[in-house]
């Protein structure tokens, strides 16, 4: 059994737990390790002629300031010139040396070595060789999304009527270097075939043309089509491992919700069920819902329901009674009022 | 030790399909000696849904439950993780966008509310930590759950996103454990601990959420979990309520008693497993009554 680490709570009450990770930077990374130490690297090998996945073991001596990159370079300069793994800019810019260290998405060129570290390439992609994986399901889902502009109305000539705010997702999504990071993180796309969710990177790409006020809403409508992006389970797991720090969730995929309920209402009616129950009642009521979203088909599994009902879980006399909340009359105001925009 | 005062949020699904959790709450909070006020009107935080199709009624809905603590002048406590991230962002939206403030004061005057930015939002995972405090549970705690091997399933929403929490990666948070240890506990490591239950695509198709937590279940029942504790009734509602068809479609048995988070802090408090409602899950937790007081458990070994 591994031991977890004690928690420092700040005396301060409003501190958040969290908030000791704020301690957590390149510096103090790399001061885990000194001069004369050696780096454990142990890599995940593939290759396709013949088709075995082995783990080689490594010790990379280490220097000041070491990164990711500078460890896998200084193997495949000293021990397996044969280890394939891409690189270009070395500056958190071109996106390509995205991989996995001990679980978690990172770019090799912008991240510290730690003093064991298990290297693999990036989940949910065909790998090619070692670290080197397939892009072209990424590509060819960007380029079936049309990620371009086409204008309702013609250009009006320069300079365009945009504000900042008109703006500020598209602009966010602009910021992707197309890494895969968070692809690789998606638990929904690490379920394959399950459901036809084109999966973060694509959605970022998308939201950069589809999210501009320039664009024709029948064109982002035909775009959104092809999403499945309701299948977005809110993780966040994206949002963790982006390099470019863009709030993916809730900068990219929330407003391209947002397009969808208002172009595309029969994508979002599970969203537009809970916005009208909640607008009559206040609060979920979680059988009204499912009553709403899956029709007759809630009422299909017989046996659960049952036992739903023997443990309490569901009244059937506040879900057809409709039985008023203190907090009905608030959220009917709030919702049903007069709508307003950011 | 003075009573602390909170207003309590519990939110939809502990007033409805995890109506036990609210229970357990209150029998809790009695116990550590906190004094909570119910906030009767505060509706739903607009779940996932609402944030993202009408963000105007979700900051909305959201500053309103800051804006009636904020009027008790009190601390918020929630026991959702979904609701404390639709708070926290609410707020931080609030505080961060002077046009914003304005707007939703503006609705929030028609029922003579107004917000100032000024209410703490804590779940009850940080108040136990925060507030109560490592050294004031520890003498609470009357019944050390000795060897009850546990598997804590944090969910995503009280970890992540990171510019919220600060978590470089979401993996380090040990509340939970660390929490279990004080309890008397051995929380184990298994690969489910920050991954997601697939709840908030649930509604529409469960097949996301059977798949998922199918996976994080077995991997905790593989580690050698007795039980799973979790801080989220949306996490529960999938891990508990789901069991049966999740079980369907690894095709093994997985027979894994889920807790409340409160509910594992209660039993360590010394109060029944029938105060704590753990009888009211669709996976019978019975077994995890040896762990209580006075029924054989191991605090009677111990003596």
């Amino acid at each position: 059994m591994n031991s977890f680490p004690a928690i420092v709570v700040s005396a301060d009450a409003a501190s958040r737990l969290g908030q000791i990770e704020h301690h957590d930077t390149l510096g103090l990374r790399n001061s885990r390790l000194a001069l004369g130490d050696s780096v454990d690297v142990n890599i995940r090998r593939f290759d396709l002629d013949d088709g075995g996945i082995r783990y080689q073991q490594f010790k990379v001596p280490y220097r000041k300031s070491m990164r990711v990159l500078d460890a896998l370079n200084w193997i495949a300069e000293h021990e397996a010139t044969d280890l394939a793994f891409r690189w270009i800019c070395g500056s958190k810019m071109c996106g390509s040396c995205a991989l996995r260290m001990n679980g978690r998405e990172v770019l090799a060129c912008w991240e510290a070595v730690e003093p064991a570290m298990t290297i693999e390439p990036l989940r949910n992609l065909r790998v090619i060789r070692d670290l080197v994986v397939d892009r072209g399901v990424y590509e060819d889902k960007v380029a079936r999304l049309e990620p371009w502009i086409e204008r309702a109305v013609p250009y009006t000539g320069f300079p365009e009527p945009l504000t900042h705010k008109q703006m500020k997702d598209s602009s966010k999504a602009l910021d992707c270097i197309g890494c895969m990071c968070c692809y690789s993180a998606c638990p929904v796309i690490g379920l394959g075939d399950l459901t036809a969710f084109v999966g973060p990177a694509p959605l970022v790409q998308l939201a950069q043309t589809a999210l501009d006020p320039r664009n024709d809403p029948q064109k982002v409508k035909r775009s959104l089509a092809l999403t499945d992006i309701f299948n977005c389970v809110s993780c966040y797991k994206c949002e963790e491992v982006c390099p470019a720090a863009i709030p993916i969730v809730s900068r990219i995929i929330e407003p391209l919700k947002a397009k969808a309920a208002a172009l595309l209402p029969d994508m979002a009616g599970h969203s537009l069920a809970l916005r009208a129950i909640v607008a009559a009642r206040g609060r979920v009521d979680p059988s009204a819902l499912a009553l709403r979203v899956q029709g007759l088909r809630a009422l299909l599994n017989f046996s659960r329901i049952i036992r739903l009902l023997l443990r309490g879980k569901i009244n059937p006399f506040k879900t057809f009674l409709l039985i008023k909340t203190a907090a009905a009359a608030p959220a009917r105001r709030i919702l049903n009022g007069k709508a307003w925009r950011r | 030790m003075a009573t602390m005062r909170f207003a309590y949020y519990p939110g939809c699904s502990a007033r409805s399909t995890c109506a036990e959790l609210n229970v357990a709450t209150h029998r809790v909070v009695a116990k550590l000696g906190l004094d909570l006020l119910q906030l009767e009107s505060a509706t739903c935080t607009g779940a996932r849904e609402l944030r993202a199709i009408d963000p105007a009624g979700f900051y909305t809905l959201n500053v309103r439950i800051l804006a009636l603590a904020e009027r008790y002048s009190l601390p918020l406590m929630t026991i959702c993780n979904t609701c404390t991230l639709n708070l926290l962002d609410a707020h931080a939206a609030f505080v961060t966008d002077p046009d914003l403030a304005q707007t939703v004061n503006a609705r929030l005057a028609e029922e003579d509310l107004k917000y100032s930015g000024r209410t703490r939002i804590s779940h009850f995972l940080w108040v136990l930590h925060e507030d109560i405090g490592e050294a004031r549970l520890r003498e609470l705690v009357i019944n050390p759950l000795t060897d009850l091997t546990v598997a804590a399933f944090y969910g995503c929403h009280i970890t992540r996103p990171p510019l919220r929490y600060g978590f470089v990666d979401s993996r380090n948070n040990a509340a939970l454990e660390k929490l279990a240890e004080i309890l008397g506990c051995r929380p184990i490591d298994y690969s489910g601990r920050t991954e997601c239950c697939g709840f908030h695509t649930a509604a529409h198709d469960e097949k996301v959420a059977i798949k998922l937590t199918g996976q994080h279940i077995l991997s905790a029942k593989i580690g050698g979990a007795k039980a799973m504790v979790t801080p989220c009734p949306l996490c529960h509602t999938v891990l508990d309520g789901f069991q049966r068809e999740i079980e369907k479609d690894l095709g093994q048995d997985l027979n894994m008693p889920i807790l409340h988070l409160p509910q594992l802090v209660g039993l360590a408090l010394g109060l029944s497993p029938e105060d704590l409602n753990i009888d009211r899950h669709m996976v019978p937790a019975g077994a995890l009554a040896a762990y209580s007081v006075g029924t054989g458990g191991s605090i009677n070994e111990s003596r």
